[in-house]
């Protein structure tokens, strides 16, 4: 169970069921939240093609340095307006939104990511990264220059 | 040896599938420890050289190791940095969708208040 929670991200909106659907299936509404702060997702990088099959693509640019990242996805379900679920063409990780009604103006919005690879959903290995990690930067100390990097 | 690693999404997948591997998994964190040969390697397992070298193969093309090409045994070496990369993808992808969710109902406080704004207006004429 735990290690399922890690993958999944919840929150509750004061929003209708629809217009959440909206916001997240709409250019119009995807470039204003998409990118995270500091980064923006220009309206016309993004592609939504709102079919099983049809493309999910978006660019976030970072504001700072102009960097972008760009996702590219096929929709493997739309299910306006409590389902959708596209699949990473990189990364091949499947994520699932599904918008549930909890009142007129109140919609919990549940994103799951699956088929992602094994060590990320281990709990056991994530402990045992961190376990690793602590040995990682006595090792770094340890090898000196050798890979460290710059702080 | 590199100080900085840029790293492609599909060299993310090399990374990610040899890290699917627990027994792939308890060779790196052996090779935490530092540089180890095949043998010692295979030593807490019980596997073939064969089967410890074709874990290595794999471990080798996603840049997790590297090998010496020159000494006798081919001591394995940890790439750290290849590894933070991918712990990094995990806790960045959690941090995206958080982020993500503040800015949306950012975006939602804005339409609310626009249609409130164009009832008002509405309302006037």
């Amino acid at each position: 169970m735990d290690d399922e929670e890690k993958l999944v991200f919840i929150r509750c909106f004061d929003a209708p069921q629809e217009l959440l659907f909206r916001c997240m299936t709409e250019k119009e509404h995807l470039t204003h939240f998409w990118g995270p702060k500091g980064m923006t997702t220009p309206i016309d990088s993004i592609v939504v093609d709102l079919r099983p099959g049809g493309t999910f693509e978006t660019t976030m640019v970072s504001e700072p340095d102009g960097s972008r990242y760009t996702m590219t996805a096929a929709f493997s379900e739309v299910r306006p307006p409590e389902h959708l679920a596209w699949i990473d063409a990189n990364t091949g990780v499947v994520t699932t939104a599904t918008f549930t009604s909890l009142g007129p103006f109140r919609t919990e919005i549940e994103i799951r990511q699956t088929n992602v690879p094994e060590f990320m959903r281990s709990a056991d290995a994530r402990a045992g990264f961190v376990t690793s990690f602590d040995r990682f930067s006595d090792y770094l100390r340890i090898a000196g220059s050798g890979s460290e990097k710059p702080t | 040896m590199p100080t900085t690693v840029a790293v492609t999404d599909d060299e993310l997948d090399a990374t990610f599938s040899a890290l699917a591997d627990r027994t792939r998994r308890g060779i790196l964190a052996r090779l935490s420890e530092g540089d180890a040969t095949v043998n010692e390697l295979a030593a807490p397992y019980e596997l073939t050289l064969p089967a410890v070298s074709k874990h290595l193969k794999v471990l080798e093309k996603s840049g997790l190791i590297t090998r010496t090409r020159n000494a006798q045994f081919r001591p394995c070496h940890l790439e750290v940095d290849r590894l933070v990369v991918a712990s990094e993808w995990i806790e960045k992808n959690r941090q995206l969708w958080s982020d993500r969710f503040d800015e949306l109902e950012v975006h939602l406080r804005d339409l609310q208040q626009r249609s409130a704004g164009f009832a008002g207006e509405r309302a006037d004429g």
